[in-house]
């Protein structure tokens, strides 16, 4: 494309004064932008419709020097076709900087190099052209499991008008919720049970032309790609779909376990909530006289399940409810921790307690269970009376057992690693985290194995309070249990958040744009394959396993299942990976044109990489909000810092920069990465920088890592002034002038 | 330490005799109650423990405990509690309950409040006067004056102060009725018999 | 503007300078004060001893059926007992259809019947709402400028719904204060409990709530405790030398009520309409060292 460039400086909130205009157009001239032009509020009708009009002029790459790129987006998108490439002269140069006279030198050397690094942006930028699939994109939904979360995704893609699959291993739809009694109350005022609903939805779903149900299948291959995957079921039928919901459910946790903590197995009358949902269900309830229900049975515990269920309370007040409601004179108890009700259930738990069930707040300690002529007996601690207390008379005792991830390959690993060493209990953590990935229900054809990735306790999740229904293969969402213990209500709501996803993403895929987090955008990662060396980084660090490998291990990327991060970009050794409008050689050359003055000047000169999706925002509301930092610093905006390529410090410091800082999310258990693993990589990748900085003959210290997460905004000055502060210790880079 | 047994017959026994007794039940043992009481410190059990006790099915404890006569009626547990439990009325009720059988939590509590409810039944107003004056004399003869005497300084300044009407000596003359007595009366004794666990 | 005026016992005794002053504010003001026409004993802290809650709720409801009866004005009641009692009444009236059927049944048996509605107030409601700060302000006539107070509602006076003023850090007395010209010191005791109902009988063990109170307004420098509880204002103030003897203290500190000082500064006479020659502890030496 023929580029025809201009940029426009705007002389609002202040810039107007600060800056000194006619030098910056002599520095953008410089570098090779001519035509500038400025306005006193470019964000105005006025100042937009100026460029506009060069636009239908024929300019389709503006440069526009004013506020951050993370504002007045709207005023500033002249359509796909006009590159625009902002410079953030309000927040990192004018609101950042000190006012006073003695700074405005420094202040217009960092407004010149930011215009600098932008017009080098500019020149090495295209028009993205959207991926386009060989195959006519599908866009019909495949949603695996016929539970309640399955059943309700099945539901909403046909009601959104789609195409929809619906496999379910059983002979008959329902799941877990075909197997039990009753619901707690759901609805206002969360008084009565409910029924489950079943037959109804399984009605809905039996009238709907739209949805095919496959029961006493499984999915034998999944294959291909959002937009385009190919799927063969265990009966041998294959269809073509373009998005996936996950929707398989939990398993209870197993109660053989909990033999020596909790007598399971000696006494016919010590069940757990699955049997009593069994007992109910058959209609069983009759001639209890006093029942006890004991909670946190093998959970939030280190030895068996060290999460809290989340549903296992709400659960326990509906089968006291029934007991209650069976014969109300019974005694009933439930011996708990704490009682955890999410949501509305704590309606729930006042309506158990107006029944007249009593609650025993326990400690750590399990309660100990004997039986005597045909009874149960329990003795407990009592929190409240700070005693130890008797129940006895008892017909049956209820275990409240929790949920596991639906995967029999799970193994409780803090079970197993009890006892020994670090190094053993983690060689064996991965082995088991190994054993649960070669299990799948989907069975991917992906190059990183089958199953979906999981994190904690073997959930496969993204972010699942930032991101819910995510997972870390795109095109593919997760609803219900099997993402994380919920109950019937949540697990509703989820399937429709993950079928609406799954819709949009096979969207997404039609049309070449990424999904979620840099949804809608067109550029995706393009491989000068005659250079690859096989060397697998790429194809190992995607973390969403979008590249497949040929027998050579020649990557084959999948478009379609690029989230646009840039990872595969900063892991190659040979740069052959690059976007059309983000590159490693952009990069370098921007941090190349940064000006760098003499030694003898004294000012040193500082880059820091920081991550667009955490850093940035935190460093633009620090300036806003007043904080001030050296004027040394100079910020480059990258897509995740898994893109940063190690080339990138090394040409900074070899152009005489002092020193380079990253901006990055935390990483680790609790990550915020909007990309899972490129913070961890970076830093991985940072941890081997010594080899680059010992081959330059430079100082480590010259090279930070820092996690900033969005609300940390005042560390920024902290944070900053500190790295000077070292810079200044360890002293001006011996490359200067070379 | 002792093993205590559960039983349920107490509590059944609160829910149904005691005024807001029910409410007990809504306890989700957070504490809020009390620590929040102004007179936590003096109490032995205070209000958490002792619903706890109820439920345990402890009645000797909950009733001779003088903790349920040690209310100063301030509300704040009423206004704090998360679920609504009415602490005061069954704090109340309790005490009532529990003098109903000839326990008395609290000796001279009880006793001024014995003569307060009596004012009321009879006149249907309280006469500040009158009530202070048949308490202390609730001591018997002697203790009677004693209290009387040690009363006479604050008697004395209230009535220099125009705070007290001026009698010649206890309950003379009667105090006035207010004109609806005959009708309240009958009200009141209706009430008694709809209270909790004097039905029928 | 007419109200119904609930003067309860105490009124009628221990707080006849708090009648006395609200009947001039009300007349500086120019409200009209009603009272019921033979109202009954609301009951206060202590009517468990003798009666069952349905029986307390039933001297309450005889008050609202009798308000109600001659012509429904809303009900103030500046004793903050009498003020709570009934509002509680008031409230589960409405609140529980079963207790209102039952209430309405024990009426019957004195001819009286309630069907709900009537307002119950207390008396800084009616100040601070209806009447408003500006409004008191410019009925000032003589400013208690340089006069220093603790603003102490106690208890009952803003609970137990929150109706009117915070339950935890009421202002609207504060606010009234500062419009007379005095200044309010800040109190953290704004709110807690003298002691109440037992405080009489219980008085070793509420020695220290009523201690604490007056330790705060006499360390933050008040002049006097200002409150609109007569319950308060009798146990903070008559009981002050047994409270030295029990504590080992030396306080001496006036406690009037809010409404003696509005009636004083809105002019009034200080015996005839602010009545402030009934408190023990006098406040006239605070209030003229005040004044000049």
């Amino acid at each position: 494309m023929d580029k025809n460039q201009a940029c426009y400086l705007c002389k609002g909130c202040g810039l107007g004064e600060a800056l000194d205009f006619d030098n910056l157009e002599e520095v953008l001239g410089e570098s090779g932008v001519s035509e500038v032009k400025t306005h006193d509020a470019l964000c105005s009708p006025d100042g937009v419709a100026l460029i506009q009009a060069d636009v239908d002029g024929g300019v389709n790459a503006v440069l526009i020097g004013a506020c951050s790129s993370r504002v007045k987006t709207d005023e500033f998108n002249f359509g796909s076709q006009v590159i625009v490439e902002r410079a953030s002269l309000r927040e990192q140069a004018l609101y950042c900087s000190s006012d006073e006279e003695e700074a405005k030198e420094d202040r217009q050397m960092l407004a010149a190099d930011y215009l600098r690094m932008s017009a080098v942006k500019l020149a090495k930028s295209n028009v993205p052209v959207p991926f386009k699939l060989e195959l006519e994109p599908e866009t019909a939904l495949l949603v695996v499991g016929g539970g309640v979360a399955g059943i309700n995704a099945a539901l909403a893609g046909a009601k959104a008008g789609v195409q929809v699959y619906l496999v379910e291993k059983e002979a008959a739809l329902g799941g877990f919720l075909g197997k039990m009694a009753k619901l707690a109350p759901e609805s206002p005022p969360y008084q009565e049970l409910e029924d489950t609903g079943l037959e109804e939805l399984v009605a809905q779903v039996e009238a709907d032309g739209k949805i095919k149900v496959y029961t006493g299948n499984t999915v034998d291959k999944t294959a291909g790609a959002p937009g385009n995957f190919t799927i063969t079921l265990s009966g041998g039928d294959t269809f073509r779909c373009g998005a996936i919901v996950q929707a398989t459910g939990w398993l209870p946790y197993e109660p053989e376990k909990l033999a020596d903590e909790l007598a399971y197995g000696t006494s016919p009358g010590i069940i757990t909530n699955v049997d009593m949902e069994a007992k109910a269900k058959a209609g069983d309830l009759g001639g209890l006289n006093g029942v006890a229900f004991i909670q946190c049975a093998g959970s939030r515990d280190q030895n068996h399940l060290p999460y809290c269920s989340a549903v296992c309370c709400t659960v326990s007040l509906k089968q006291a409810m029934m007991v209650k409601e069976a014969n109300p004179e019974a005694a009933v108890y439930v011996i708990y921790k704490d009682i955890r009700t999410p949501g509305q259930s704590e309606e729930v738990y006042r309506e158990a307690q107006r029944k007249g069930v009593v609650f025993i707040r326990r400690d750590e300690d399990y309660p100990k269970i004997s039986e005597s002529g045909g009874k149960l007996a329990i003795e407990t601690k009592d929190m409240t009376l700070n005693d130890t207390v008797e129940i006895d008379e008892l017909d049956m005792v209820v275990l409240a057992t929790g949920l596991k991830p639906n995967n029999p390959k799970v193994v409780d690993a803090p079970l197993v690693a009890l006892g020994m060493d670090q190094e053993a209990a983690k060689k064996l953590a991965a082995e088991s985290k190994a054993q649960c990935d070669s299990w799948s229900v989907l069975n991917l054809q992906y190059r990183q194995g089958p199953n979906l990735p999981t994190l904690k306790y073997a959930y496969p999740d993204s972010h699942f309070i930032c991101f819910p229904y995510e997972t870390r293969r795109t095109g593919i969402y997760t609803a219900g249990a099997v993402r994380r213990p919920m109950r019937v209500s949540q697990a509703v709501e989820d399937a429709t958040g993950a079928a609406l996803k799954a819709i949009q993403a096979a969207h997404a895929a039609a049309e070449g744009v990424a999904v979620h987090p840099r949804s809608g955008d067109m550029s995706f990662p393009e491989f000068a394959m005659q250079r690859c060396t096989q060397c697998k980084r790429c194809t190992e660090e995607c973390p969403f396993g979008a590249i497949n490998e040929d027998e050579k291990a020649n990557p084959l990327p999948n478009p379609t299942r690029c989230r646009r991060c840039g990872v595969c970009m900063g892991a190659c050794p040979e740069r052959i990976i690059s976007f059309k409008n983000y590159s490693v050689d952009m990069i370098g050359s921007m941090i190349k044109s940064i000006d760098v003055p003499e030694e003898d000047e004294e000012k040193p000169r500082v880059i820091v990489l920081a991550c667009e999706n955490d850093a940035l925002p935190a460093i633009d509301m620090a300036a806003r909000k007043g904080h001030k930092w050296s004027p040394y610093i100079r910020f480059i905006p990258v897509r995740c810092l898994g893109s940063v390529n190690l080339v990138w410090i090394a040409d900074a410091l070899s152009s005489g920069i002092d020193g380079v800082m990253l901006f990055g999310c935390r990483h680790g258990e609790d990550y915020q990465c909007h990309f899972i693993k490129g913070s961890e990589l970076a830093n991985v990748r940072m941890s081997k920088i010594s080899e680059t900085l010992d081959r330059l003959v430079l100082e480590s210290d010259r090279v930070r890592v820092e996690e900033i997460s969005f609300n940390e905004v005042d560390r920024i000055p902290e944070i900053i002034s500190e790295f000077m502060e070292t810079i200044e210790e360890v002293g001006p880079n011996p490359y200067k002038g070379f | 330490m002792a093993t205590k047994a559960y039983d349920k017959s107490f509590r059944e026994e609160v829910y149904q005799n005691v005024d807001s007794g029910e409410d007990v039940k809504l306890c989700m043992q957070c504490g809020v109650c009390g620590i929040t009481c102004p007179l936590r410190g003096e109490m032995t059990h205070g209000p958490r423990q002792l619903w706890s006790l109820i439920r345990a099915g402890k009645r000797d404890e909950v009733m001779n405990s003088p903790d349920i006569m040690l209310c100063t009626s301030c509300y704040s547990c009423k206004v704090r509690c998360p679920r609504g439990v009415k602490v005061i009325d069954v704090m109340h009720g309790l005490a009532h309950y529990a003098l109903e059988q000839g326990i008395v939590p609290r000796k001279e509590t009880s006793k001024f409040g014995k003569a307060f409810w009596d004012s009321i039944y009879k006149t249907g107003r309280v006469d500040e006067t009158e009530v202070p004056m048949r308490y202390t004399l609730m001591a018997g003869p002697i203790h009677g004056i004693f209290n009387m005497l040690e009363m006479m300084d604050i008697g004395r300044a209230l009535l220099a102060h125009k705070r007290m009407k001026f009698k010649i000596g206890p309950g003379l003359p009667p105090s006035k009725k207010i004109k609806g007595m005959k009708g309240l009366k009958k009200m009141l004794d209706k009430a008694k018999a709809m209270s909790p666990g004097k039905e029928g | 503007m007419t109200y119904f005026l609930y003067p309860g016992c105490s009124l009628e005794a221990g707080g006849s300078h708090y009648l006395v002053s609200v009947e001039a504010v009300a007349h500086a003001l120019g409200l009209t004060l009603k009272e019921i026409d033979d109202w009954n004993c609301c009951g206060a802290s202590i009517h468990y001893v003798g009666g069952t809650e349905l029986q307390t709720k039933t001297l309450n409801a005889r008050n609202l059926a009798l308000a109600q009866k001659q012509g429904g004005y809303d009900i103030i009641a500046p004793c903050s007992s009498c003020y709570i009692q009934m509002i509680k009444t008031a409230h589960e009236f409405e609140e529980e259809p079963k207790l209102a059927e039952e209430l309405n049944q024990i009426l019957a048996e004195g001819g009286l019947n309630y069907t709900g509605g009537v307002k119950v107030r207390h008396i800084l409601d009616v100040l601070y709402h209806d009447l408003g700060v500006e409004r008191l302000a410019a009925a000032v006539k003589k400013p208690l400028t340089g006069l220093k107070v603790a603003s102490y509602y106690g208890c009952q006076t803003t609970r137990p719904y929150g109706e009117y003023d915070s339950v935890e850090n009421p202002h609207t007395m504060d606010e009234i204060l500062e419009a007379l010209g005095a200044e309010v010191v800040p109190f953290e005791h704004k709110a807690k409990c003298c002691g109440s109902g037992i405080f009489f009988t219980e008085m070793e063990t509420c020695a220290p709530l009523a201690g604490g109170i007056l330790g705060e307004a006499e360390e933050k420098g008040a002049d006097m405790i200002v409150t609109a509880c007569p319950m308060c204002q009798m146990n903070l103030e008559i009981y002050q030398p047994r409270l030295n003897k029990i504590l080992g203290t030396e306080y001496d500190m006036p406690v009037v009520f809010v409404t003696q000082l509005m009636a004083l500064a809105f002019g009034g006479d200080f015996k005839k309409d602010a009545a402030l020659d009934r408190n023990i502890v006098s406040a006239a030496e605070v209030l003229k060292n005040a004044a000049a």
